[in-house]
């Protein structure tokens, strides 16, 4: 497996290599981090030539990412990239695409007083436009250990097996307790609609694992092999939880939340084709919650994920 | 460190390869490691490119009137002359772009050749020009920005607002900082914002033009005065001094010309584009040029009292008094074409500075916070800052102490930028003085034409400064009996020995020759 992480050597740059090296390390990942530089321009009434300041950019690119592998723990494989770009945004969906990477990890803004998560343009932009999951590090993001849960915030909407088949297969995989979240904002009568939001749920859950568990023999097996997981094993580790509040943030915000956990989330129905949309739901729970989020695009095939998960077991086996 | 961590350096190279094909790095010169990407920019781009560098609605409003000034009606025939100087100068820009591709420009090819103290003060000389045209910028558009405001309410107070000097000065600063920022932010004027700008300048000059020559026809014109083959004669301007003065200024109006021709590798074609693309660029400003300067001197003459050319409050910026009285109510036009082109300029111009600012912190010719670049955008951050707050103070202290700001920072550039552009060309002879006699071609481009350029160029800057101390020289502000121009140049080339004098002490290694090495 591979993950592209968009590096920049700022605190934002740093909240993704933490998340990445916490990501990666429940799953054998290798890192390509990628520091993308402005395409340089000459103008104005004094020569200004690209040449020179593109070999000053870099060199200084090239030092940025000398210290970003640093941070890299030793037992992570990593590689670091520059890529010349107008968009940042552009050059990092590129980049995934051509190292056939599966998910795209950034740094959320770090502007943000108040609120845990700002969206910066470039993370606003991939999240309009990333082909492969993306995930989020929220600001201030430190931790380099692996994953102890994760959570998986389901709508009401089609399209939630697909991304509940993702999330089992990854708590499959890092072999970590997977919780089924329902948010609601509400003001009423709470009760019967968390019965009924439980109740959809654990219909998406078991055809999720009707589907995605033991009969495919992919992600579980081919991780751990000899010890094939049981429908019931992976039921075991797997809860649902619904939250409400009178809004989504209040609702996030009721929720306990593990430091080592991270929320999945699926894009909206209004991505184009296989790409992300954020939805303004999201959006919301992006703006309460503590820990990182993934977005998945709306019909992100796990296939994708079992097909480079195979192909790099030589990786895996060297460690 | 594990073994795994290794910086994909194959993939990189691979990449760049790839992607920069023909450029042909010059690694023997330890400067450059890294081409250009290919064909990205066709003619017409190069020439969009050239022409948004010059803005020519911008340098026509600051220069014509001082320019009137110096020469009366032998303004079209100066206008041609100063081509010559920039053209030979351009050659050598050329040579040593392509030999050596920097940031630095000026400062590390004047380094290369003459040694570190001559190169600091070539870097000096042009980062010096560029915050003059900074302030100079944002003082023009702060010009048009309050006409523009009048023309839209049709209230004439409004445009009157300029001359109150605090709100003047505050606008300024403000216009500043703003392009100050856009350019920290590492923002650039994407290609279809410059092809629409270039587009309108050239019309609404062609407009002007039109119009005041209808008005000439019409009998409507201020002060018609016939076309006369004397104003293409430029032996007919009355003295030397005043002859110097108006080359050093149409340099100016030719500045950024020079980037057509060092624009090789990214253009589709790069043995033919460059050279095709100044060629066309030189005859649409040259047409231009003379068709605007002959339109002006037809329609207003170079009367000093009215809208005459030579009327001293009209020196500052010709179109802001022209435009009305021309183009009627289309003049609003015309602030619009100057506002934008002035500001757009404003912003793309701060790239100058800031990287040879970046590139003298780089070499330690500077402290090392010049050379730091912005994590987050990966812009020029410490010189970018710097850059904007020395135009600011260079705009502060002549708007404080000038009758005509304007005027004299326009003549005190034009100074500046013949002080650096004559040592570059110098550079470049001395640079090349191996290879000069290696061939009819490196004969005309690495010496002739540079060398020619460039003891032109310093004639022109001795003459200019010697005559700027007569305190009635440029709008006639002065200091304790010295012209103002010949303050504001020289004030700033002192300036500049001293902090060379201060960091030599402060960091001795590049004064040592250590850092940057001359020659080959």
């Amino acid at each position: 497996m591979r993950y592209v992480v968009g590096y920049s050597a700022n605190a934002r740059g740093h909240d993704a290599v933490n998340l990445a090296v916490s990501l990666a390390l429940g799953r054998g990942a290798s890192l390509d981090l990628v520091l993308v530089v402005p395409e340089v321009q000459q103008s104005g009434h004094a020569l200004a030539p690209k040449a020179g300041f593109e070999n000053l950019l870099t060199e200084q690119a090239q030092e940025w990412l000398d210290q970003a592998l640093a941070l890299v723990p030793s037992s992570v494989p990593a590689q670091a990239h520059i890529r010349s770009h107008d968009s940042d945004a552009h050059a990092l969906i590129e980049a995934a695409e051509e190292l056939g990477a599966d998910m795209l990890i950034i740094g959320a803004t770090s502007t943000g007083l108040f609120k845990r998560f700002t969206i910066g343009s470039v993370a606003s932009a991939l999240l309009h436009a990333s082909t492969v999951p993306v995930a989020l590090a929220p600001h201030g993001y430190h931790r380099q250990e692996a994953l102890t849960r994760i959570s998986c915030g389901l709508g009401t909407r089609a399209g939630a097996e697909k991304l509940l088949e993702f999330a089992l297969g990854m708590a499959a995989n890092r072999d970590v307790p997977l919780r089924v979240v329902s948010l609601l904002a509400l003001d009423g009568d709470a009760a019967d609609s968390a019965d009924a939001a439980r109740e959809y749920a654990a219909k998406c859950l078991a055809d999720a694992l009707a589907a995605g568990g033991p009969a495919d023999p992919g992600e579980a097996k081919a991780e751990v092999p000899g010890e094939a997981k049981t429908e019931a094993q992976v039921e075991a580790k797997t809860e649902i939880v619904v939250a409400h509040g009178r809004s989504i943030e209040e609702a996030v915000d009721r929720l306990d939340w593990e430091d080592g956990e991270v929320l999945l989330i699926g894009s909206s129905r209004l991505a184009k084709g296989r790409s992300i949309f954020l939805g303004s739901t999201a959006g919301r729970i992006l703006r309460a919650l503590p820990v990182p989020m993934i977005v998945v695009p709306s019909d992100y095939e796990l296939k994708h994920l079992n097909h480079s998960a195979s192909s790099d077991t030589p990786r895996e086996a060297q460690q | 460190m594990s073994a795994d961590h290794a910086m994909s350096k194959p993939s990189q190279t691979g990449q760049h390869t790839g992607q920069h094909a023909g450029s042909h790095t010059e690694q023997q010169h330890g400067l450059s490691e890294k081409g250009l990407k290919a064909g990205s920019v066709g003619l017409i781009g190069a020439v969009v490119i050239g022409i948004s560098c010059i803005a020519p609605a911008y340098t026509l409003t600051a220069a014509l009137g001082p320019t009137v000034a110096e020469v009366g009606v032998q303004l079209p025939a100066i206008f041609l002359v100063g081509f010559v100087p920039m053209l030979l100068v351009a050659f050598g820009y050329r040579e040593l772009n392509n030999a050596m591709p920097d940031a630095g420009t000026s400062f590390t090819w004047a380094s290369r050749a003459f040694g570190p103290w001559i190169g600091w003060m070539g870097g000096w000389g042009l980062i010096a020009a560029t915050i003059i045209v900074l302030s100079n910028l944002a003082a023009v558009a702060v010009d048009f920005f309050y006409l523009m405001l009048a023309q839209i309410f049709g209230n004439p107070e409004l445009a009157d607002l300029t001359t109150n000097l605090p709100l003047n000065i505050a606008t300024t600063l403000v216009f500043i900082a703003l392009a100050c920022w856009i350019s920290y932010r590492g923002m650039e004027t994407t290609k279809t914002v410059q092809y629409v700008l270039v587009g309108f300048q050239l019309l609404v000059l062609a407009w002007f033009s039109i119009s005041a020559f209808s008005h000439v026809a019409n009998g409507t014109a201020f002060d018609a005065t016939a076309i006369s083959p004397d104003w293409f004669n430029p032996f007919a301007v009355g003295s030397f001094s005043a002859f110097a003065a108006g080359v050093s200024l149409s340099i100016f109006i030719y500045w950024g010309w020079d980037v057509t021709l060092t624009m090789n590798e990214e253009t589709k074609n790069p043995e033919k584009t460059p050279g095709r693309a100044a060629t066309i660029t030189v005859l649409v400003i040259v047409i231009i040029y003379m068709t605007v300067a002959l339109a002006t001197l037809s329609y207003a003459g170079v009367g000093d009292t009215g809208l005459g050319a030579g009327n001293p409050e009209n020196q500052g910026s010709i179109f802001a008094v022209l435009a009305g009285p021309v183009m009627g109510p289309f003049a609003i036009l015309m602030s619009l074409a100057i506002l934008s082109s002035s500001a757009a300029s404003l912003q793309s111009t701060f790239v100058s500075p800031a990287r040879t600012l970046l590139s003298m912190g780089h070499y330690r010719a500077l402290p090392q916070k010049f050379g730091r670049i912005s994590p987050t955008y990966k812009s020029p951050s410490y010189a970018t800052i710097a850059s904007a707050v020395a135009a600011a103070a260079f705009y502060v202290i002549t708007r404080t102490t000038s009758e005509n700001a304007l005027w004299d920072t326009i003549t005190a550039l034009g100074m500046m930028i013949c002080f650096y552009y004559g040592i570059t060309a110098l550079a470049c002879v001395w640079f090349f003085r191996a290879e000069a006699f290696s061939g009819a071609r490196a004969f005309f481009f690495k010496f002739l034409a540079p060398l020619l350029g460039g003891v032109i160029l310093l004639v022109m800057f001795v003459k200019t400064a010697y005559d700027s101390m007569d305190p009635a020289y440029g709008s006639g502000s002065s200091i304790g009996g010295v012209g103002l121009v010949f303050i504001l140049g020289m004030g700033v080339i002192l300036l500049g020995v001293v902090l060379m004098l201060v960091m030599a002490k402060l960091r001795p290694e590049f004064f040592r020759g250590q850092v940057l090495t001359r020659g080959h």
